[in-house]
């Protein structure tokens, strides 16, 4: 393979600190969950020897054999240790070029710069790291023969969220997972002797005030299983408000002439330009609580997704509706129908009987071992065919200046605008139960949708998801560009 | 509307049997420690029986009804597919928005010469769209054709 010339560069040597301190973090992990045999101290001093024979080395090579060349053209970069590769990304094929500064990376003042194209699962170039006024250079490089797009950003920002937005959005997030890995750490703790879950549980329950003053067992483990639940919605609360903080600190969206470009984030500052084009659809989320207050998300799924967003890049991540429907027809022109259509009525008899049989199957295996506990199931019934009520008023839609819309789900509920010229296919599914109802579900597929989250009309009548289909293939065949 | 070819059926029976087969040294173990464990709860053999039975059922009815409800037609502008038992699917792939086509053939395919067409789009749903029991030959000319269609947008 063709050698690099002297034209191109290394990536910042302080590349080595951030491997460095990965190497410490991995240390403290390894160390924590080591099992609890022997000699800890030299086990963990073996490893780390190891592990730095084995890794340092690799680390060494792995930065000598890296090399960029950026030009106006192309960026060219050469990598790999064992297998050697030479990777050519053209200018006109790049979507994204963003620039990521970790805490770390701003108190060493370097940067990394990851570039995406079209139809990768994530960066295609990965510049980790590189001197901050680099990777401006890189981006500008890279950017200048599409669309200028630095001197075309405005000054001010299209949006942004002020501090006291950001803290008033956290209030409203909830972030089981986190809460998760903090009753880890409380366990992680305990295993050192620092604190005593156990010792604090058994004190709350023996202050038979606090609780009502009995003391029999039977109300003790009731009310213990009461506490903990609400000690996980806390914590549920408190890391969901942390995690929104640190993901949309000083957020703010400029609207250029072909791209948008976003800059956000406390822990690591997110830096970077949406094309226009590459949006797909819009989709806006709220949950009870927010949409009681008026407050809504912004979505935009696009291609080219990075994986920690599964495709939908945050537009607006805590807005008034009125904001939402100002700044997003300016990505991708659409208006609000004053009118929308229900799926058919007869969607709540599917859903009623499908939430009683789920109800239903598991209180009768119950009712074997403990029928007095099986009634108790028996009293969500109204429950589900309420919710299946619910979920028939909650699903709307409409097709209306060449964007579908649709608008589903009770709790966290969805609003997708969906333009006809993006749709990759179109799909209509019934399944035996839907058959014998007249009805099926219409979905339409896009580019870098989630496997999970889709944009779906279900229980249409058939006769009517046969005339959307019909008037949504002749808006994609008359609006579509290849 | 076009059907697939008939072989298919036989392709789809030998590939449950292969399928179910992969749980038959489990059921048969089971069987094994019942019978040496004195547990009288089942007949000797009871789970393998259940498990052949099962599988008699899925290849003599599956493939039969699979083949039955699958049909396509490549049109103009896309390609048009019917397809399931339970839950009867009709796609329409605009052929716009084919970003490439494969056509794949496995050993058993290969013995009774009939083959997929592939057919990937940037969608995240339906990325690919698989048409099986086509004859190799067909797939090929039906690549081909979609090729050229493709081609023409292109221009």
């Amino acid at each position: 393979m063709e050698e690099p010339s002297a034209d191109f560069r290394r990536l910042h040597p302080l590349t080595f600190v951030h491997f460095v301190f990965l190497a410490i973090v991995g240390f403290i992990f390894a160390g924590i969950w080591s099992p609890d045999v022997g000699n800890v101290q030299r086990n963990s001093l073996i490893f780390a020897i190891i592990y730095a024979t084995i890794t340092g080395p690799y680390a060494i090579a792995k930065y000598i054999r890296f090399r960029y060349h950026v030009t106006s053209e192309e960026i060219i970069i050469y990598y790999g240790v064992f297998k050697r590769v030479r990777r050519n990304i053209p200018s006109d094929r790049i979507h994204t070029v963003s620039i990521e500064r970790n805490m770390l990376a701003r108190v060493l003042g370097t940067a990394a710069v990851r570039i995406e194209t079209a139809g990768t699962g994530g960066a295609e170039g990965d510049l980790s790291h590189v001197g901050v006024r680099e990777a401006e250079r890189i981006r500008n490089l890279l950017k200048t023969p599409q669309t200028g797009e630095i001197s075309e950003a405005p000054a001010s920002p299209s949006f942004s969220m002020p501090l006291n937005r950001v803290l008033l959005s956290g209030v409203y997030q909830f972030s089981l997972g986190l809460s998760a890995l903090l009753i880890g750490v409380l366990f992680q703790l305990e295993s050192f002797g620092i604190i005593s879950i156990d010792a604090v549980i058994v004190w709350l329950i023996e202050q038979k005030q606090f609780f009502g003053g009995t003391a029999e067992s039977s109300v003790s483990v009731t009310l213990t299983v009461i506490l903990l639940l609400l000690v996980t919605l806390v914590l549920g609360w408190v890391s969901g408000f942390i995690q929104n903080l640190v993901r949309f600190y000083n957020f703010r969206i400029e609207l250029g002439e072909t791209k948008i470009r976003r800059r956000f984030g406390l822990a690591t500052l997110r830096e970077g330009t949406i094309p226009y084009k590459r949006v797909q659809s819009f989709l806006i989320r709220s949950n009870p609580l927010m949409r009681l207050h008026g407050w809504h998300r912004l979505e935009m799924q696009t291609l080219g997704l990075q994986s920690g967003e599964r495709g939908f890049q945050s537009g607006m991540p805590f807005a008034k509706w009125p904001e939402i429907t100002r700044l997003a027809p300016l990505i991708r022109p659409f208006t609000i129908p004053e009118t929308f259509f229900r799926v058919s009525p007869l969607t709540i008899q599917r859903h009623a009987v499908r939430y009683t049989l789920l109800i239903i199957i598991p209180s009768i295996f119950v009712s074997l071992f403990w029928w007095t506990h099986a009634v108790w199931g028996l009293c969500l019934l109204p429950a589900g065919w309420g919710l299946a009520r619910l979920q028939y008023m909650c699903h709307r839609w409409a097709y209306h200046d060449g964007n579908l819309l649709i608008r589903r789900r009770v709790l966290s509920q969805q609003f997708w605008v969906i333009p006809a010229e993006r749709f990759q296919s179109f799909e209509i599914t019934a399944t035996f139960f839907q058959r014998r109802l007249g009805l099926c579900t219409l979905i339409v597929d896009t580019a870098g949708a989630g496997s999970l989250r889709y944009p779906r009309i279900i229980d249409m009548n058939r006769n009517n998801a046969n005339q959307l289909l019909a008037k949504l293939y002749e808006a994609f065949q008359s609006d579509a560009t290849w | 509307m076009e059907t697939l070819d008939p072989a298919v059926k036989t392709v789809w029976t030998i590939k449950g049997v292969l399928g179910w087969g992969i749980l038959l040294p489990v059921s048969a173990t089971v069987d094994v420690v019942h019978f040496f464990s004195n547990n009288g709860t089942f007949l000797p053999g009871f789970w393998t029986c259940i498990l052949v039975l099962v599988c008699l059922l899925w290849v003599l009815i599956v493939p039969k009804l699979r083949y039955r409800y699958w049909c396509y037609e490549l049109r103009e502008e896309d390609l048009y597919a019917i397809r399931g038992i339970w839950n009867r699917i009709q796609t329409i792939v605009p052929i716009r928005r084919i970003q490439h086509l494969d056509v794949a053939q496995d050993l058993i395919e290969g013995n009774y010469n009939i083959a997929r067409l592939i057919v990937h789009t940037a969608g995240t749903r339906s990325t690919d769209v698989v048409v099986p029991g086509l004859p190799y030959e067909k797939a090929v000319h039906l690549r081909d054709t979609v090729r050229e269609s493709i081609a023409k947008y292109i221009d």
